[in-house]
């Protein structure tokens, strides 16, 4: 039986592996290439590492066979200076013996779906990177001072470890001039303002007639379009019209075609609908609370009982979250038999997305946590108090079929 | 290790607005744990149609921010009732909203004046979620709620940059001055390119000068300011043939070279061809070559680095040239970096 299985299967496709693919899913029967490196996970989330070679598993077990590198991509830490950029070459590295779990295979397991492009990762890495730029947890400030650029590779090297578990190798600024044209881009801008205008006019034609209620439609619409982005601000109202793929190593820096307007972007979704997007995200917290809460229990504390219990309170925190994202209940369904109405659904998915904000936020501070002396702890605490209560709050959020009532505004 | 301050936050913040009727409108803001309420809270007494508006102002303003912080409730209030087809006083609730909340610090008024003088903003926006705004903060004119820092509107086909520099006149009077770079792509690409091509260095810095205007200044100054500029793009190697500029000063009149830095670094920002700082960048130096990206030191050390110190806030860049930072003052440094800002002696732009 097992025999005419493997035969109907088509081949996997592993071309590009180590170059632009980093890891892919593997089925049971399938043959791994001898330079990669196979990760076998358990229905409980369990990794092993196993030679490379023809795979073979047991019901339930999930495969990725991955590259360690290394691997070139070129980032844009700012997102408004397109033409200059970073240079980062990363590996990832053998297994460490002295941890449970590897923190790639973690990443595997939870973020990665079938196939894990180097274009892709790339693109997440930047959002990541442009994220902690704009917040002031790494500083690349102009003129940059030798300091201040071996403060950020340290940095930089810790957050690349800590939150996906890849090693940095090398890390160079690069003139992108070759390969960006920001007079380019802004032309694009140009056009693309034009043709959101005449279609503006051509909508407000159309429309004329049926006056009722626009402006508050579009005010809700352009609400759930920036909700969406969640929380990103100036870089995310920046991320918008730059397009996300315009640096990848694919050597097509011209797609202004694929920017979307941004004037009418409301009903743009991304490639997941709400309902997917909500699944995923609550599965990443699932997986990765716990563990997130096991890498900060094992830290060095500096002394003094004021930050032991701050560390404890934490702790607790991200163990009660955690216990909340295990019990949440199913995103369509308001009580047993009674179902959600949409518009609820999309809020229900929308607060999710925030708590996953809050979820990336706690590994990058878990990174300048490791890198910190002790008189920064009592700050990166505060900010770790913050990054809670935004997670509770989302939670809390996406736990309620509707909104609390909110106060009168008299 | 970076700092990341958010210091000193107050709990009450004002913010100032004229109305359209000549009436002086305050709004006032104030922060108190969130405890499960609602996260802004807008109270107006006998209006409560421009109380749900200035609440949806508001939240719609707050995603262009990067910081996400669920823990506090703004209150916001008015003292007077706007009449409803008002709509100048949304800059002002806007900014109330950031200044209680530590996000923007406005700037004070004059420097020797010992209490900040509140905030004055008009202003209103169709796209407060794309940080859109046409208004004025404290005679300072912006079009996207980055410019209060002096970044680039990211969804312009125009790229504004502000750069701050210190102007010294006679102590009491000391203020940052600012400049303002515009660029936009030279529409007809083929020609110049092709023309230039073979004697790109000579023939392209003439056209370079020409493409470069500076209104409202004089003549030897438009002419500094245009060869400072096309010196600075000649070191950079891709500026060259590419871009129109306008030139802008927050004050016109002034004598020196000293803003030299600020007008090259808004330039290279403006380009997109430098790291971005999270504030302001405030700049002194000049340079009697700057095709080779060199910074010469400028007079006035003592009152600008007062003046600098006293102005500074949370996020910004700092960059002076070499020759100061063996005279700089004993804990010059420690105080930027407590007040969040960093420090850079220079003696040449560009990369480290």
């Amino acid at each position: 039986m097992r025999f005419f299985n493997r035969r109907r299967k088509p081949a996997t496709d592993i071309s590009g592996l180590g170059v632009s693919l980093i890891a892919l899913r593997l089925d049971e029967g399938d043959v791994a290439p001898a330079q990669g490196t196979v990760v076998i996970f358990n229905a409980a989330g369990h990794a092993r590492r196993v030679a490379a070679g023809r795979v073979s598993c047991e019901q339930g077990e999930t495969v990725f066979c991955f590259h360690p590198g290394p691997y070139t991509v070129d980032l844009i830490p700012f997102a408004s200076a397109p033409e200059w950029g970073l240079r980062l070459r990363f590996v990832i590295d053998a297994a460490n013996p002295r941890v449970t779990q590897q923190r790639f295979d973690l990443f595997l397991y939870s973020e990665a779906a079938e196939r894990l492009e180097l274009a892709g990762f790339g693109a997440a890495v930047e959002a990541a990177l442009q994220m902690e730029l704009a917040q002031g947890a790494l500083d690349l400030p102009p003129c940059t001072s030798l300091e201040e650029w071996h403060a950020f590779r340290a940095g930089l090297n810790q957050l690349m470890y800590t939150r996906y578990g890849v090693v940095v190798d090398d890390c160079v600024p690069v003139d992108l001039g070759e390969q960006i044209d920001f007079a380019q881009i802004l032309k694009a801008r140009a056009q693309q303002a034009a043709e959101a205008e005449s279609l503006a006019d051509a909508d407000a034609a159309a429309t004329a007639t049926a006056t009722a209620a626009i402006p508050t439609a579009n005010a809700t619409a352009a609400a759930t379009f920036s909700a969406t982005a969640p929380r990103s601000a100036e870089p995310s109202a920046a991320v918008a019209p730059v397009p996300a793929d315009i640096h990848t190593l694919s050597g097509a820096p011209s797609a202004p075609s694929t920017v979307p307007p941004p004037g009418r972007s409301p009903s743009v979704r991304g490639p997941q609908s709400a309902a997917q997007q909500d699944a995923h995200a609550l599965r990443r917290l699932f997986i990765e609370l716990p563990a997130l809460s096991t890498e900060l229990r094992s830290l060095t504390l500096p002394n003094g009982l004021p930050i032991f219990q701050q560390h404890q309170a934490l702790l607790l925190r991200l163990g009660m979250a955690s216990l909340n994202v295990n019990t949440m209940p199913a995103l369509a369904w308001a009580a047993p038999e009674v179902p959600l109405e949409p518009q609820e659904q999309l809020r229900r998915s929308r607060d999710t997305l925030t708590a996953l904000a809050a979820l990336d936020e706690a590994w990058s501070l878990l990174a300048r946590l490791h890198l910190a002396s002790h008189q920064h702890w009592p700050m990166l605490l505060e900010e770790a108090d913050r990054i809670c209560a935004n997670l509770e709050t989302g939670l809390s959020l996406r736990r309620a079929p509707h909104v609390p009532r909110t106060e009168p505004s008299l | 290790m970076t700092t990341l301050s958010i210091s000193a936050t107050p709990t009450n913040a004002e913010c100032r607005s004229i109305l359209a009727d000549g009436r002086l409108l305050t709004i006032t803001a104030s922060r108190r744990p969130r405890a499960n309420r609602a996260d802004v809270k807008c109270t107006v007494l006998g209006a409560p149609a421009i109380a749900e508006r200035m609440q949806e102002v508001v939240r719609l303003a707050r995603h262009t921010e990067v910081r996400f912080d669920s823990r506090d409730q703004v209150v916001l209030s008015m003292d007077i009732v706007p009449a409803t087809t008002d709509r100048d006083w949304e800059l002002a609730a806007v900014l109330a909203d950031r200044i209680v909340r530590g996000v923007f610090q406005p700037a004070t008024a004059a420097p020797s004046a010992s209490t900040p003088v509140a905030a004055q903003a008009q202003g209103s926006s169709d796209a407060w979620h794309l940080g859109r705004v046409n208004g004025i903060v404290n005679d300072l004119r912006i079009s996207h709620l980055g410019a209060l820092t002096g970044h680039a509107d990211p969804s312009s086909s125009v790229s504004t940059v502000r750069a701050w520099f210190p102007l010294h006149s006679g102590g009491i009077n000391d203020t940052l001055g600012w400049v303002e770079v515009s660029v936009f792509p030279i529409e007809s690409d083929a020609a110049p390119i092709d023309q230039s091509a073979n004697a790109t260095h000579v023939a392209a810095g003439v056209i370079e000068e020409d493409t470069i205007a500076a209104p409202g200044l004089d003549l030897s100054a438009q002419q500094e300011v245009r060869l400072t500029l096309a010196g600075a793009r000649h070191f950079d190697g891709k500026a060259l043939g590419r871009w129109r500029s306008v030139v802008r000063f927050g004050q016109p009149r002034f004598q020196g070279g000293s803003y030299q830095l600020a007008l090259v670094m808004a330039d290279r920002l403006a380009r997109g061809r430098e790291f971005v700082p999270r504030g302001r960048i405030i700049a002194t130096g000049c340079s009697s070559a700057w095709h080779a990206g060199r910074v010469d030191t400028v007079e006035g050390r003592e009152p600008k680095l007062e003046l600098i110190l006293k102005q500074v806030n949370a996020g910004d860049r700092v960059l002076l040239p070499k020759a100061w930072q063996d005279e700089l003052p004993p804990g010059f440094a420690t105080e930027l970096r407590q007040k969040g800002a960093s420090l850079a002696c220079i003696d040449r732009i560009g990369m480290i």
